[in-house]
C-alpha cells in the first residue's frame, strides 16, 4: 500500500489509504474537536463539528468521515472553519437546557468542554428547548433527553459494540430521539444496563441514576474489574478517597469501550457498611475486635502448635481466584516453605480445574490458546454449554460482533436458550450431560469424511490412530440416540466446523462442572486439533468465572503444581524453588479444595486458612461443609466481609478490596494486567499480600520482600510463562502505560503457532451416561448457573446496592407445561428438594426450557442451591459436580 | 431558463424549481413557507441542517410576527452559510436557498417588516389591520353579519367599527364590503386611526349627488 501524503496546517504528513483526515490529524498531534466520533464506532458525520477546510477549493468537509486523498491541503483552523464550528456549537447550545451548573456530567461534558475551548459563551440564537421526561425507575441509568444532541453514539454503541439492540432512533427530523422499542422505560426493554452508552454519551443525557458518592472527579485510576474472568479494564473516578464511578478503560483491547452491568455499577461493595474493618477473634462464641498483632500472634502460634502436634499435612489452605497473582504466589510460598504443606488450592477448582488436565495434557498449556481478537476474526465459532450473557459478557459481545458484522457463523450447542440463540446459524440442543458423545460424533464425521487438516495432524500432533479407533463407536445413529440431536444436524455441524478456514471453540462451567468435565475438555481439544484450529489460527477459549482464576492457577495455588504448572513431583522443579526460598520443600501432592473438607471430616486436616473464598456457599453439600469447618481445631478466614464461612472462623482477618491494592490479575486469555490502588483500605483492613507477609513475620519466618515489585520479579524468574513481565511503566501525556500492556502475551507460545511441548497429543475420551438423571421421585433435572447481575456466591454483588436492588433474590425457572403438571403457578413459593437438602424459592415461567429441566441461579446466600448437591468429584480434576442434579418440586 | 441559469440568478428554491410570483406575495412569508416544508423533510441526522433550519424558521416566524430585530437579516445569512457549508446532504446544503435569494433580491421587504412593522404585500397577518373608514361606511351590515368572530360592532345607520382585539385578520370584511362603498381598508406599517364615538350616524351619500 502506497502512503498518501497531504498537507496539514502547512506541514506534510502521510497516512495509509482509507485513513480519515481526523485519524491522520490525531496521529500527527493535531487536535480537531469531535462530538459524534468515537474510535470504537463507525463514523457517521452527524455533528459536523470536526469540519476542516481544503484550501484548494475552499470546501469544508467533516474530517471524521473524509478519507485522505493525495495532494489535499487541509487547514483545521481557518477563519471559515472556526466561524462555522462556532455557529454549529451555538446551534447545539440553542436547543440545550441551561442546566450546566447543576448537571452531574460537569467537567466531563464534551459539549461544555468544546464550548469553552472555542470561547462560545452567551449565544444570540433563540432558545428552542427540547422537551423530555425522565421516567426511569431502574437503579442504573437515567435518561434526560432534553440534553441529547442526537449524536447517535449511544445507539451505535448499543448496536456496534455490545450488539444488544435495546435502543434505536424513533421518529424523524426534529422529533427524533434515541429510544427503546415502543419508547418504554429501559427496564422494560432488552437493555442489560451494561453502561456502555452512558460512558460514551458526550453530554448529560445519559447518566447514572444512583451514585455511591457524588462529587467532581479528582483523579482517574485505571485498574481491572474484580468480577468475571474477562479482565475488563476499568477507569475508576475518585474523589475524597471514594469511588465516584467506573468507566470502560481507555484504549483497552480487551473490552473496547464496553463493560457489563457488574463492571459499570458493581464496585460499590467496596464501601459497603458490612466491610470488616478490624481483625476479629472468637472468644466463647462471640467475635471480639483485636489488634493486628494480637490476631496474627494467635494465628501464628496456633499454626505452629498444630504443625508440631499433628504434622504439616494437618494444615490446609484455600487461596482465592479473586486475589492477585502476587497474593496467590505469596500464599503458596507461605504454605509450602513455612507451613511445609502442598495442601493448597484455589477457588477455581470449583469450576475450571478441568482445564488443568483437560487442556494441559493434549495442548500443553492449561488455558485459552488465543486472544479475544482472534475469536472475533473466526469464520465459525462453536459455543458449548455456556450462557455468555452472564458468564463472560465481553466474550458474548465479541461473538455477536463476529456474527453480525464479520459474517461469522455461530454453532451453538446448548440445551438451554441463551442470549446467543438468535444469533446462531445452527443451535443444537443435546440432552444434558451428553456433550462428549456429541463432540466425539462430530470428530468422527470429520475423520470419516476426510475433513480433517491432514498436514496439521501429521506434522503437529501425535496419537491420532488411537483417537480414530476410539471414535469408531460414535456413529451418527448412536450419537443421535444418546443426545437426541438429529444425526443430519450433527453432521452438518461437523462439516461446518471443519470447513471453516478459522474455527474457534468457547466453553465454560457448563462443560467443566460436570463429573466428566476433564474428558469433555479433551474431546473439544481433539476437535480443535483435528481441524488445525489451535496454535496458529482459531483456538480454544476456556472461560474463567473469577477475575484471577487463570492467574491463581498460574501462580501454583494448586496442590500438585508449583507456580507455572511445574510439578511438585519433579525433583528439578522442587529444587529450583527450594533453592530460591532457601528451604526444603515437600514433594507430596497435597489436597484439592473439596478433598480438604473430606479429610477434615476424617480428622486428618485439623486447621484451615481460607483467603477470599466462601466454601459454605460455594462447595457442594453446604450442610456438611459447615459442620466440618465448625469442627476444625482452628480456622482462619481472611475476607472483606463476615461471610457464611467467616462466621465459623476462630480468627477473621479483614482484607482490602481490589480497589485498595496493587498487583496483577491474569484474565482468561492469559493477559497479565495491572491492578492499581484507587483508594485507601477501609478501616484497618489490609491487602491480602500484606497480611500474608505479616503473618510470615509473626511465624518467625519473614519472607524477603520489601515491595510487590520484588514478588513479581521472583515470579518472572521462576515462572517461564511470566518471563519478562514487570511493573515498569512509562508515563506519556499523563497516561500511564505499563510494559504489560504492550505485549501481555509474550510468553504464550501457542499464540505463536507452537505447542509448548512441540506436539499436540490426541486424548481419546469416552462418553459415560450422566449420573444426575432424574428418576421417579426426583423427577426434574436442576441446572444451576450464574446470572448477569451477580458473581460467585454473591458476597460482593449482594453488597453492591444497585445490583442487589435490581436483582434481589433467587428464583426457579420452569416451563409452564411442567409447572401445570405439578400444579404450580408463576410467582408461587416452592421447595426444591434433592436427596440431600432443600431450598425455598419462587417460580418464574420460562417458555424455552426443555421438558423436565428447571434452572436456578447460584449467587444468593438466602437460597444456597449448592446444599442440594452431594459431593461427587470429577476423578481427574477433582472438581465437584455442581451443574446438574435431580430434584423434585413441592408447593408450599 | 435552465438549472444553471436559475442558480446563477440565485433564485433557486429547493432544488431547481422556479416559482413565479407577483407583488401580492410576501417574500419573507415565501421563505418561511419553504422552510416549514423543509423542517418536515429534514431527516434530523446532522446538526447544521436540523438545528440551522429550525433556527432560521424561528427567526422568519418572528419577522412575520412583527417581532423582527435589527441583526436578524445578518443572522439569517450567517445561519444560511453554515447550513450550506456544513450539512451532510443536499437537502441541507440547498435548504437556505429560499432565504438567501429572497434576502438578495427583496431585502427591502425584510427591512420593511423589521423596521416599519410593515408587510408590503399585506400578507403577514400580524402586520396588517383592518379598518372601516367612517366616512365611507353605509351601515349595510353585511360585514357585521359575515365576520366569523363577531368582531364588528354597529347597527342600523350606525357606523361600523372593528374591535381590533377580537379581530383575527381573516379579511372577510374586506371581501364582502360592497365595491361601491369600499369602506374597509387594509393597513400595514401604520397605526389604526381612532374609532369614531359610539353611535355615530352614517353619512348618507345622496343618490342625486352621485
Ligand atoms: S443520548 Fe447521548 S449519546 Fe445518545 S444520541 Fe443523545 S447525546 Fe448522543
Ligand atoms: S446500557 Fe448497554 S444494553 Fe442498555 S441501551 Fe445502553 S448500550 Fe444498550
Ligand atoms: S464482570 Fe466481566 S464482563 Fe463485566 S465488566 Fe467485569 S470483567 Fe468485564
Ligand atoms: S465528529 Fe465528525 S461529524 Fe461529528
Amino acid at each position: 500500500m502506497e502512503a498518501i501524503t497531504i498537507t496539514l496546517n502547512g506541514v506534510e504528513v502521510s497516512g495509509h489509504p482509507g485513513m480519515t483526515i481526523l485519524e491522520l490529524a490525531r496521529e500527527s498531534g493535531v487536535d480537531i474537536p469531535t462530538l459524534c466520533y468515537d474510535p470504537h464506532l463507525i463514523p457517521i458525520g452527524a455533528c459536523r463539528i470536526c469540519l476542516v477546510e481544503d484550501e484548494r477549493s475552499g470546501r469544508l468537509s467533516a474530517s471524521c468521515v473524509t478519507p485522505i486523498e493525495p495532494g489535499m491541503v487541509i487547514n483545521t483552523k481557518s477563519p471559515k472553519v472556526m466561524e462555522r464550528r462556532k455557529m454549529i456549537l451555538k446551534l447545539i447550545l440553542a436547543s440545550h437546557p441551561d442546566t450546566c451548573l447543576v448537571c452531574d456530567k460537569g467537567n466531563r461534558c464534551e459539549l461544555r468542554k468544546i464550548a469553552s475551548d472555542m470561547e462560545v459563551g452567551l449565544i444570540e440564537l433563540v432558545k428552542i428547548p427540547q422537551l423530555a421526561t425522565i421516567e426511569e425507575v431502574n437503579p442504573f441509568i437515567e435518561r434526560d433527553l432534553s440534553k441529547c444532541i442526537l449524536c447517535a453514539k449511544c445507539i451505535r454503541a448499543d448496536h456496534e459494540l455490545v450488539v444488544q439492540g435495546a435502543i434505536e432512533y424513533i421518529n424523524r427530523g426534529f422529533t427524533s430521539k434515541p429510544a427503546t422499542l415502543n419508547d418504554e422505560p429501559l427496564e422494560k426493554s432488552e437493555c442489560t444496563f451494561c453502561g456502555t452508552c452512558v460512558a460514551i454519551c458526550p453530554t448529560g443525557a445519559l447518566m447514572e441514576t444512583k451514585r455511591p458518592y457524588s462529587g467532581t472527579t479528582a483523579a482517574i485510576v485505571s485498574t481491572i474489574c474484580p468480577f468475571c474472568g474477562c479482565g475488563c479494564n476499568i477507569d475508576l473516578e475518585v474523589k475524597d478517597n471514594q469511588i465516584v464511578r467506573a468507566r470502560p478503560g481507555k484504549g483497552s483491547t480487551v473490552n473496547r469501550g464496553t463493560l457489563c452491568v457488574k463492571g459499570s455499577y458493581g464496585f460499590d461493595f467496596t464501601r459497603s457498611a458490612e466491610r470488616l474493618t478490624s481483625p476479629l477473634v472468637k472468644v466463647n462464641g462471640d467475635f471480639q475486635v483485636v489488634s493486628w498483632e494480637e490476631a496474627l500472634g494467635l494465628v501464628a502460634s496456633e499454626f505452629k502448635r498444630i504443625k508440631e502436634n499433628y504434622g504439616s499435612g494437618s494444615l490446609a489452605l484455600l487461596s482465592s481466584s479473586k486475589c492477585t497473582n502476587e497474593e496467590n504466589y505469596l500464599l503458596q510460598r507461605f504454605a509450602r516453605s513455612i507451613l511445609g504443606t502442598n495442601n493448597i488450592d484455589n477457588g477455581s477448582r470449583l469450576y475450571s480445574a478441568a482445564n488443568i488436565i483437560g487442556l494441559g495434557s493434549p495442548v500443553g498449556f492449561p488455558g485459552t490458546t488465543n486472544h479475544l481478537d482472534a475469536l472475533e476474526q473466526s469464520d465459525v465459532i462453536l459455543v458449548t454449554e455456556v450462557n455468555l450473557t452472564s458468564a463472560a459478557p465481553i466474550v458474548e459481545y465479541a461473538v455477536k460482533r463476529a456474527v453480525k458484522y464479520k459474517g461469522a457463523k455461530l454453532l451453538l450447542i446448548d440445551p438451554l436458550q441463551t442470549g446467543l440463540s438468535s444469533f446462531a446459524h445452527l443451535w443444537l440442543r443435546p440432552k444434558i450431560g451428553t456433550d462428549i458423545a456429541f463432540i466425539n460424533g462430530m470428530a468422527r464425521v470429520i475423520v470419516t469424511e476426510g475433513l480433517l487438516d491432514e498436514e496439521f495432524v501429521t506434522r503437529k500432533t501425535d496419537n491420532f490412530e488411537a483417537l480414530s479407533s476410539e471414535l469408531e463407536r460414535y456413529t451418527p445413529e448412536y450419537v443421535e440416540q444418546v443426545t437426541g440431536v438429529p444425526s443430519d444436524d450433527m453432521r452438518h455441524a461437523a462439516q461446518l466446523f471443519a470447513g471453516a478456514t478459522t474455527a474457534s471453540i468457547v466453553y465454560g462451567a457448563g462443560i467443566t462442572q460436570h463429573v466428566t468435565g476433564t474428558n469433555c475438555v479433551m474431546a473439544l481439544a481433539n476437535l480443535a486439533m483435528l481441524t488445525g484450529n489451535i496454535g496458529r489460527r482459531g483456538g480454544i477459549y476456556a472461560l474463567q468465572r473469577d477475575c484471577n482464576g487463570q492467574g491463581a492457577c498460574d501462580m501454583g495455588t494448586i496442590p500438585n503444581l508449583l507456580p507455572g504448572y511445574q510439578s511438585v513431583e519433579d525433583t528439578e522443579s522442587i529444587k529450583k524453588f527450594a533453592d530460591c526460598w532457601g528451604t526444603s520443600l515437600s514433594a507430596d501432592v497435597g489436597l484439592t479444595a473439596v478433598e480438604m473438607i473430606e479429610h477434615a471430616k476424617d480428622g486428618k486436616v485439623m486447621s484451615m486458612y481460607i483467603m477470599g473464598e466462601n466454601p459454605v456457599l460455594s462447595f457442594p453439600n453446604s450442610t456438611l461443609v459447615k459442620e466440618v469447618l465448625e469442627s476444625l481445631d482452628f480456622l482462619v478466614v481472611q475476607d472483606m466481609f463476615l461471610t457464611e464461612t467467616a462466621k465459623l472462623a476462630n480468627v477473621v482477618l479483614p482484607a482490602a478490596s481490589f480497589a485498595e491494592k496493587e498487583g496483577t490479575f491474569t484474565n482468561f486469555e492469559g493477559r497479565v494486567q495491572r491492578v492499581r490502588k484507587v483508594v485507601e483500605p477501609l478501616g484497618d483492613s489490609l491487602p491480602d499480600s500484606e497480611i500474608v507477609l505479616r503473618l510470615a513475620n509473626s511465624m518467625g519466618c519473614p519472607m524477603p520482600y520489601s515491595s510487590l515489585q520484588q514478588v513479581m520479579d521472583e515470579i518472572r524468574d521462576l515462572v517461564p510463562l511470566y518471563q519478562g513481565i514487570g511493573y515498569g511503566s512509562t508515563e506519556t501525556k499523563g497516561e500511564r502505560r505499563d510494559e504489560l500492556d504492550r505485549d501481555p502475551f509474550r510468553n504464550r507460545r501457542l499464540y505463536k503457532g507452537q505447542f509448548p511441548s512441540g506436539f499436540g497429543r490426541f486424548s481419546p475420551v469416552q462418553y459415560e451416561p450422566p449420573v444426575e438423571i432424574p428418576g421417579d421421585e426426583y423427577n426434574f433435572t436442576l441446572l444451576v448457573g450464574s446470572i448477569l447481575h451477580h458473581s460467585g456466591t454473591g458476597s460482593k454483588t449482594s453488597r453492591s446496592p444497585r445490583l442487589s436492588e435490581f436483582s434481589p433474590e433467587a428464583y426457579v425457572e420452569i416451563g409452564p407445561s411442567d409447572a401445570e403438571q405439578i400444579g404450580i403457578g408463576q410467582g408461587d413459593e416452592v421447595k426444591v428438594i434433592s436427596p440431600l437438602g432443600e431450598v425455598t424459592t419462587v417460580v418464574r415461567f420460562t417458555t424455552t426450557l426443555p421438558d423436565g429441566v428447571i434452572v436456578m441461579p447460584n449467587s444468593f446466600s438466602s437460597t444456597p442451591v449448592n446444599q442440594l448437591f452431594d459431593i461427587v468429584l470429577d476423578p481427574l480434576s477433582k472438581t465437584p459436580a455442581l451443574k446438574a442434579c435431580a430434584v423434585k418440586l413441592e408447593r408450599i | 431558463m435552465d438549472f444553471d441559469e436559475l442558480a446563477k440568478v440565485g433564485s433557486m428554491m429547493g432544488s431547481g424549481g422556479m416559482i413565479v410570483m407577483d407583488e401580492d406575495d410576501c417574500m419573507v412569508d415565501v421563505a418561511r413557507y419553504f422552510l416549514t416544508f423543509l423542517t418536515e423533510e429534514s431527516c434530523g441526522k446532522c446538526i447544521p441542517c436540523r438545528e440551522g433550519i429550525r433556527q432560521m424558521l424561528t427567526i422568519l416566524n418572528r419577522i412575520c410576527e412583527g417581532e423582527g430585530k435589527e441583526g436578524d437579516i445578518v443572522m439569517l445569512e450567517e445561519l444560511s452559510e453554515v447550513v450550506q457549508d456544513a450539512s451532510l446532504c443536499a437537502l441541507g446544503t440547498t435548504a437556505p436557498n429560499p432565504v438567501l435569494s429572497t434576502i438578495r433580491y427583496f431585502k427591502d421587504e425584510y427591512e420593511a417588516h423589521i423596521r416599519e412593522s410593515r408587510c408590503p404585500a399585506g400578507v403577514c397577518k400580524a402586520l396588517v389591520s383592518y379598518y372601516i373608514n367612517p366616512e365611507q361606511c353605509q351601515a349595510c351590515q353585511i360585514c357585521l353579519r359575515e365576520c366569523p368572530v363577531g368582531a364588528i360592532m354597529g347597527g342600523k345607520n350606525i357606523v361600523h367599527v372593528i374591535d381590533q382585539d377580537k379581530c383575527t385578520k381573516c379579511g372577510t370584511c374586506l371581501d364582502v364590503c360592497p365595491i361601491r362603498f369600499a369602506a374597509v381598508e387594509k393597513l400595514s406599517g401604520r397605526p389604526v386611526p381612532a374609532a369614531p364615538p359610539q353611535g355615530t350616524k352614517v353619512r348618507r351619500v345622496k343618490k342625486a349627488q352621485q
